[in-house]
Formats: structure tokens, C-alpha cells, sequence
């Protein structure tokens, strides 16, 4: 039996026996706690379970002596684990965390330890088939089935840096920095993680993420789930993260809630922001107008190529606002549209009248937004002016707003998740 | 079911904001998923069982029913408090609780059970069409497919929705009692417990049991409270909910086998097949009695083998932590897909089976319900029962009494059926 194996799990030294100096029974391994700050926390306690209850030793007390420990001379004084401390098999083992890796979340089978110059370090949890089977004794016999068909069993390990615990309701360890490794993900990723936790779990997160961030992945949450993390948000909180979305987007959010609490957020809003989202709700959603964001850029058409360039210096658009500049007149018409590339490589003294694309696909606010999205595919369009009935500019609908349009319906995400558990 | 979207939530939300709307909001927020499943959660299993109950032996077995209907309330109200105060579902708290052992014990109990359930759902399908003249061979591999596309191409919701309209057919039940003028004081005498006699009251009883708390229906009740999110302000109206949920299924419950052991108990008729089944309805609907019950049974064995396969699926893979979503592919989620997949092919199948009668299968399955119920019921007493999970909700003096009861009562129904079936005895 290998007993100072180099990587020894914790469902491995759980319930191994602990006695005293001379020999004489102590208890049985509980449970191990770390200060989870460092990369790999050293595991600095014991919890030995003894026939009057629990009892808390310092794992520094310890040595490793066959299939058990024993305690050094003159150890086994009373310690007090601190209240940021992590108990490995109370708080970790069989709860979900974060793979920030993989950006998913998952289900902890055991935590994998690794011996470094006589101190224990928590490495990785273990989240795959492996840790299942180890937990009910069941892995050298599956290791030895897979080998007869020529397989080997996968190792599910993530490293213990890219893991990230989750919050609990009645969490027993308030993470001291919580969610720091997660708002460092893309919001996407983000997304796709909060989508997988319970509606407590996805309030913590929203509560702690940067506002900026929080935006973001809200942007990417599907529909009926952004409105149910909205009601739980309070309302300060939620009309900060409106105003950092795209109109758009934030437009698309309100219209799903009740009607006063819409009210409630817009008033709540930036002034700027707020009328933006009020002028497009006036919008029916399934329309052009509906789907439109007000983030764009209308340049007048009396402005030369230079003072454009220094106008959007000054503006500093988001990247899907600038894929078309747009030029208007002095009654905000759309008059034509003229790319970056045209701006940058005309002479600087050069009017936009000049250099701009007259000849501009543009639809009215009321179309069909399955219309919109049809052209869009047509022209290989990366965003299409919405004009009203005496062609003035209100808005665009770029490409990115009407790609879940275009994709076959099975494909879009949907949450069936309460179908579930 | 997705219920964040249904208009379900938002009259909680609107109550914060506006306390005058407390009425209305409470009226809507009840309508939330124990509602939907007290009216649809009977499946083919309810329907079928209670009408075999009604024709075997009248209205004895009503206490039965109250016990049971009564019993669902308890269990699913602890559900609904662990969901509220944990956010967690069934099979998270399971597995955070008892390790991964237990854990397997419980999601193997809950794949039997609801795999029988699916079972029986392709039977109702292929019993009710077989009604309308459409043999098995065709029914059966028909509905497979349209389920597996239901799932993946179209939203839950409306799903459930279009195919709840169907199961309002049933409503046919308390029209038909009405009509009927049963002999209402002997149907009151049928709330007196009493043994009734013969073999079949225990395979009955414990089937009875089985189809009013189902397995299945724990798991999906603290689910949804999960994922809307239920807060400690809308826990009542939750609770509400569940409570009105088992009083809805418990009063169809009642209707189906009033007009069962009205018409069918006089006459002798076993139901053996949907067809025998279907006449209780004769009275009211004539020679459209079978379109009728068709449809209902039809509607109900729908709904359910779309839910089921895919609840299963994800309580299994969530205890786990392996990966689930219908929208992931074979490789995202090879655990999640397979099992939903196998289900569904493998209930088809053993519903192909030559010769295979497709009541009694319907029944078999709900005893396979009844006997795995005190397992989950463990599970959740014991979960309810815990301080350190449920804090100031944990189950009370009269909450633990009344769920171990429950329990009890169960277990016992179970062990006798064990003791009777392979012991040999009372045969």
C-alpha cells in the first residue's frame, strides 16, 4: 500500500485513524480545513471525530504513519479553525463550483491533494467519472473494465486556481473576494455559467459584479431568465446596469416586466438613457423599431472628411456603432451613409456629400423585424438604417441583433430547466 | 416548465409595488405549477388507475384517496419550503447531504420509477388512439418522434399549453357525477375506512398511492419553486399553490371514481382496456363516449412523456454534475442526451411488446410508484427534518409527525405488497 503517496485524495484520507504518540486511538480523519487565499492552499487543520464529538487539530500535529496518523510528541493541542476557513468535505465535497476554465458549472466527486515538501496543498477538485467511482470504491475495477476494452478512464481534474466555489443562500463561509475569478471570464461565459445556478446563486452574482460587466452578461442572458434575475435586483442596482446596456438590449428586458415596475426603472434611469429606452418602447417588439438601437453615429452632411474623423474622436463610439457612419441633413434625413474606410482615405478637406453612398438601404420602423433580418442576410449587411415616414434617421438594427433570426429554431438556447432536478 | 416567462411571476412582482392588487396577484400567483400538475399530473397513470379503482370496487376506496391527496399536500408543502430555503432542488440537496452513495440510491429509485412512468405514458398513447382505430405498430413510433420534436424544436410552454387543453377534457368527470345522481350518501359511506375485500385491494391500493404522490412530482415541484426563484414574501402564495394543486387532484380524483363505481361497478365491468375504461363516460357522451375519453387520455399520456424523459434526465445529470441542456448535442452532454434518448426508445419499446395488454400496464407502473414512494419520502423527511439545511423552517413537531406518517403509511402499503406478492400469502 502506497501511504505517502505524493497525491493522495480526500475521500482517500478521510476516516483514516488517528492515534496519539503511544499508539492509543484518538479518532477518525473528519474533515481538513485550508485558508483559501493562496493558489494552492496548504491544508492547515484536522477535524478528527472522536466518540465525544468533533475536535479540531492543528495538521501540523500530525505524521503520516502507515494507513493512519499519528500524532507528533507533545502535539494535539486544542485549535480553533478561523471563520474564513474551508473544511474540504463540509463546504466543497458533492456542491458545485465554477470551472472558470471551461466556463461551466460543476459537481465536486473529490478534492485532489498533493504532498510538497511535507506540506499537503489542495491542488484540483476532481468532477469526473474517475472521482464518482472512487468515492464508492468502484475505481480500480472500472479501471480494470475500461482496460480490457482497451480504454482508459478520463481524469476529470480542474486545477484549484480555476475553480471558483459558489455562494450558497445559507452559505456556511462567506467568500472573502467572491466571483473575482469569474468577472474576469467574458461576459458570455459568464452568461452561460449563471444561467446553470439557482436564482439565489445568480442574485449573489449580479449583486457583485462591476456594473459595466454585469450589463454585459445580462445582454447575454436569454429572455425569460434576465427577467426573473431583474425582479430580484433592487431597483437602484437595476436601473444602474439599464443605463450601461444598449438601448436595445435594455429595451428588449423592460418590455418583459410589469408595466410599473418599467416605469419604476426608467424613471430611475439617467436622464439621457432613459429617454433613449422610453422612445423605443413606443415601438412594437416585433418590429423594426422594436429591435433598433439608438447608438449610432449621424454625421451632417455639410462636415468635411477631417472634421468627421474628429468628430467620432470625440464621440468614441462602440465598435457596432461604427460600422456604418451615417450622414444626415440638417433635419436629421438620412441622406447616405459613408464607411470608416472611405473617411480615412479621402482628402481631408473633402465634403461627405462627396464621398458619402447616396443610394442607402433603409427601412421604416414599422417592418417586420423577420423582414429586417432578411435583408440584413441579403445585402450581407452589418446594419440597416430605420428611417420614419419623412425618412429621418431614428435608429439601426445591426447584425448581431437579428442573428438569433436567422439561426434555425432549434438552435436558439432555450431554459428548460425547471423541467428539471 | 419555464416559468419565469408565464404570467405566473410577474403578478408577485407587481405585488410589492402596488399592495391594492394583493387580491388579484394572489388569485394569478396560485395558478403556479402545482395547480398545472393537480390538473395534468394525474397522466394516464391517474386517470386509468382511479377508474380501475371506481369499477373494482365502487366508492370504498374514497378514504384511500382522501389519505393520499391529503399526504401529497404535506410532502409537497416541505418541498416547496426546502426549494424556498435552500434554492436548491431535490436532487441537489440529496446529494450535498448524503454523499454520493446515497445519491445513487435515490436517482436509480427516481430513473425507475419515472422510466415506468414513461412506459405508461406510451400505453396511454397507444390505449387512446387504439380507441380511434389506430393499432400500436403505428401509434407508438409516431409519438416518439413527435415528442422527441416537441422538445427540441418548440418551446415547453406552449407545449404544455395546447396539451392541457386537451386534458380539460376530463372535466367530463364531475359533469358525468353530477348527471349521474349517484347515491351521494353512499358515496359519503366510501370515506369510512374500510378493507375491501378480494386479492386485488392491496395491488390497487398501492397503486392508488403510487398515482396521487407521485415520485416524480416531489422532484418537480421543488424544481420550479427553484428556478422562479420564490422568495420568503411569495413563499405563502407558493404554498397556496401546492396545497390548491393537491386539492384540484384530489377532487378529479374523486369525480373519476365516483362515476366509475357508479357506472361501471353495477355492471361488473373490469377495466381492462381503454375501451372498458371509456364506458364510464357513456352515460354523458353515448356513442362518443371513447372520442372522448381519447382524448383526455391522449392529451394527459402527451404531456407527460414530454416532461418526463427530460426531468428525469436533468435530476439525474444535476446530482451528478454532468452536463444537461436539450440545446447541447451528444458530445456537449453524452450523459444528459443518452439517458433522455433511452428513455424514450426504451418505453416505445416495451410498449411493442407482442401481445402486451396496455392497462395493466399502466397499473404496473403505478405500483412501481407506490413501492419506490417511501424511498424518496426518506429522502425528504430527512432533508426537512435538518436544522443546519432548513434553519428556522425546518419541520416542525406537527410537520415531522404527519410526513413520518405518511411515510409510514406508505412503506407499510409497500412491504405488505412485497410480503403478499412473493410470500404467497393471501392468495
Amino acid at each position: 500500500m502506497s501511504t505517502l503517496r505524493a497525491m493522495p485524495y480526500l475521500s482517500e484520507i478521510q476516516h483514516r485513524r488517528i492515534v496519539d504518540h503511544g499508539g492509543a486511538l484518538v479518532g477518525k480523519l473528519v474533515d481538513v480545513a485550508v485558508i483559501p487565499k493562496e493558489q494552492f492552499p496548504a491544508v492547515q487543520w484536522a477535524v478528527v471525530g472522536g466518540p465525544d464529538g468533533e475536535r479540531t487539530l492543528r495538521w501540523s500535529d500530525l505524521e503520516a504513519s502507515g494507513r493512519q496518523y499519528r500524532l507528533i510528541e507533545g502535539g494535539g493541542g486544542a485549535a480553533e479553525l478561523p471563520p474564513e476557513a474551508l473544511r474540504l468535505a463540509r463546504d466543497l465535497l458533492d456542491k458545485q463550483i465554477v470551472d472558470t476554465h471551461g466556463a461551466k458549472v460543476v459537481r465536486v466527486n473529490d478534492l485532489q491533494l498533493e504532498d510538497t515538501g511535507g506540506q499537503l496543498r489542495l491542488v484540483g477538485a476532481d468532477v469526473g467519472l474517475r472521482g464518482l467511482l472512487r468515492r464508492v470504491g468502484g475505481e480500480q475495477v472500472a479501471e480494470r473494465a475500461a482496460g480490457i476494452v482497451g480504454r482508459k478512464l478520463p481524469r476529470g481534474i480542474i486545477p484549484w486556481h480555476l475553480v471558483e466555489p459558489l455562494e450558497a443562500a445559507q452559505a456556511k463561509v462567506r467568500l472573502t473576494v467572491p466571483h473575482q475569478k469569474l468577472a474576469l471570464l467574458h461576459p458570455a461565459d459568464i452568461a452561460d455559467i449563471v444561467e446553470e445556478m439557482s436564482a439565489d446563486e445568480r442574485r449573489a452574482v449580479f449583486e457583485q459584479l462591476d456594473v459595466e460587466t454585469a450589463a454585459e452578461t445580462l445582454g447575454e442572458i436569454e429572455p425569460e431568465m434576465q427577467v426573473s434575475i431583474f425582479d430580484d435586483l433592487d431597483e437602484e442596482r437595476a436601473a444602474d446596469i439599464l443605463d450601461e446596456m444598449d438601448p436595445d438590449e435594455a429595451v428588449d428586458l423592460l418590455q418583459d416586466l410589469s408595466a410599473e415596475r418599467r416605469e419604476e426603472l426608467i424613471e430611475l434611469m439617467e436622464q439621457e438613457e432613459g429617454d433613449d429606452v422610453a422612445e423605443l418602447l413606443a415601438y412594437p417588439e416585433d418590429s423594426a423599431g422594436g429591435i433598433m438601437t439608438t447608438d449610432f453615429v449621424a454625421l451632417p452632411r455639410e462636415l468635411t472628411a477631417g472634421q468627421a474623423i474628429e468628430r467620432l474622436r470625440e464621440l468614441q463610439p462602440d465598435p457596432s456603432a461604427a460600422y456604418y457612419l451615417y450622414v444626415v441633413d440638417a433635419e436629421g434625413r438620412l441622406d447616405g451613409n459613408v464607411s470608416l474606410r472611405d473617411l480615412v482615405v479621402a482628402r481631408p478637406e473633402t465634403a461627405l456629400a462627396e464621398i458619402m453612398n447616396p443610394n442607402v438601404l433603409r427601412v421604416e420602423a414599422d417592418t417586420d423585424k423577420e423582414e429586417v433580418a432578411a435583408l440584413i442576410a441579403k445585402y450581407d449587411l452589418l446594419a440597416l438604417p430605420i428611417v420614419d415616414a419623412r425618412r429621418v434617421l431614428l435608429g439601426t438594427v445591426t447584425v448581431d441583433d437579428v442573428v438569433e433570426l436567422m439561426l434555425p429554431r432549434g438552435w436558439k438556447k432555450r431554459s428548460l430547466r425547471s423541467i428539471a432536478r | 416548465m419555464e416559468e419565469e416567462v408565464t404570467p405566473v411571476h410577474r403578478p408577485m412582482t407587481r405585488r410589492r409595488t402596488l399592495p391594492s392588487r394583493v387580491t388579484v396577484a394572489a388569485f394569478l400567483a396560485v395558478l403556479g405549477p402545482g395547480v398545472i400538475t393537480g390538473f395534468a399530473g394525474n397522466e394516464a397513470g391517474g386517470v386509468t388507475t382511479y377508474t380501475s379503482v371506481g369499477a373494482e370496487f365502487g366508492y370504498a376506496m374514497l378514504w384511500l384517496l382522501l389519505v393520499a391527496s391529503t399526504g401529497l399536500a404535506i410532502v409537497q408543502e416541505m418541498c416547496v419550503r426546502m426549494g424556498v430555503t435552500t434554492g436548491q432542488g431535490l436532487s441537489d440537496l440529496i446529494r450535498e447531504k448524503f454523499g454520493v452513495r446515497w445519491t445513487m440510491v435515490a436517482m436509480l429509485t427516481l430513473l425507475v420509477a419515472n422510466g415506468s412512468n414513461v412506459v405508461a405514458e406510451y400505453a396511454g398513447i397507444a390505449a387512446s388512439l387504439e380507441l380511434l382505430g389506430i393499432p400500436r405498430i403505428v401509434s407508438v413510433p409516431i409519438a416518439g418522434v413527435l415528442i422527441w420534436s416537441l422538445v427540441v424544436f418548440f418551446s415547453y410552454r406552449i407545449v404544455e399549453r395546447t396539451l392541457f387543453i386537451l386534458v380539460l377534457v376530463f372535466i367530463a368527470y364531475p359533469i358525468s357525477a353530477v348527471i349521474l345522481k349517484p347515491q351521494w350518501s353512499a358515496v359519503l359511506g366510501g370515506f369510512v375506512p374500510s378493507v375491501p375485500q378480494g386479492d386485488l385491494a392491496l395491488v390497487f391500493a398501492l397503486a392508488l398511492v403510487g398515482t396521487t404522490i407521485t415520485p416524480y412530482l416531489l422532484f418537480y415541484i421543488q424544481a420550479s419553486v427553484v428556478d422562479k426563484g420564490v422568495d420568503r414574501e411569495s413563499f405563502r402564495y407558493a404554498r397556496m399553490d401546492v396545497y390548491l394543486g393537491a386539492a384540484i387532484a384530489g377532487i378529479f380524483a374523486f369525480f373519476i371514481i365516483v362515476v366509475a363505481g357508479t357506472v361501471l361497478f353495477p355492471a361488473g365491468i373490469h377495466v381492462d382496456t381503454a375501451d372498458a375504461a371509456a364506458q364510464a363516460l357513456v352515460p354523458l357522451a353515448g356513442v362518443s363516449a371513447g372520442l372522448l375519453f381519447g382524448m383526455g387520455l391522449c392529451g394527459a399520456s402527451l404531456l407527460g412523456a414530454v416532461v418526463m424523459p427530460l426531468s428525469t434526465s436533468y435530476a439525474i445529470c444535476e446530482a451528478f454534475g454532468w452536463e444537461s441542456g436539450i440545446s447541447k448535442n451528444f458530445r456537449e452532454a453524452p450523459v444528459f442526451m443518452s439517458l433522455f434518448t433511452l428513455l424514450l426508445v426504451l418505453g416505445g419499446v416495451i410498449v411493442l411488446i407482442p401481445g402486451i395488454s396496455l392497462v395493466p400496464l399502466i397499473i404496473a407502473a403505478q405500483i412501481a410508484n407506490g413501492l419506490l414512494l417511501p424511498v424518496i419520502l426518506v429522502f425528504i423527511m430527512k432533508l426537512a427534518n435538518d436544522r443546519e439545511i432548513m434553519g428556522a423552517d425546518v419541520n416542525g413537531r406537527a410537520g415531522r409527525i404527519l410526513g413520518w406518517s405518511v411515510a409510514a403509511g406508505a412503506g407499510a402499503l409497500s412491504v405488505a405488497y412485497i410480503v403478499v406478492s412473493f410470500g404467497g400469502i393471501g392468495s
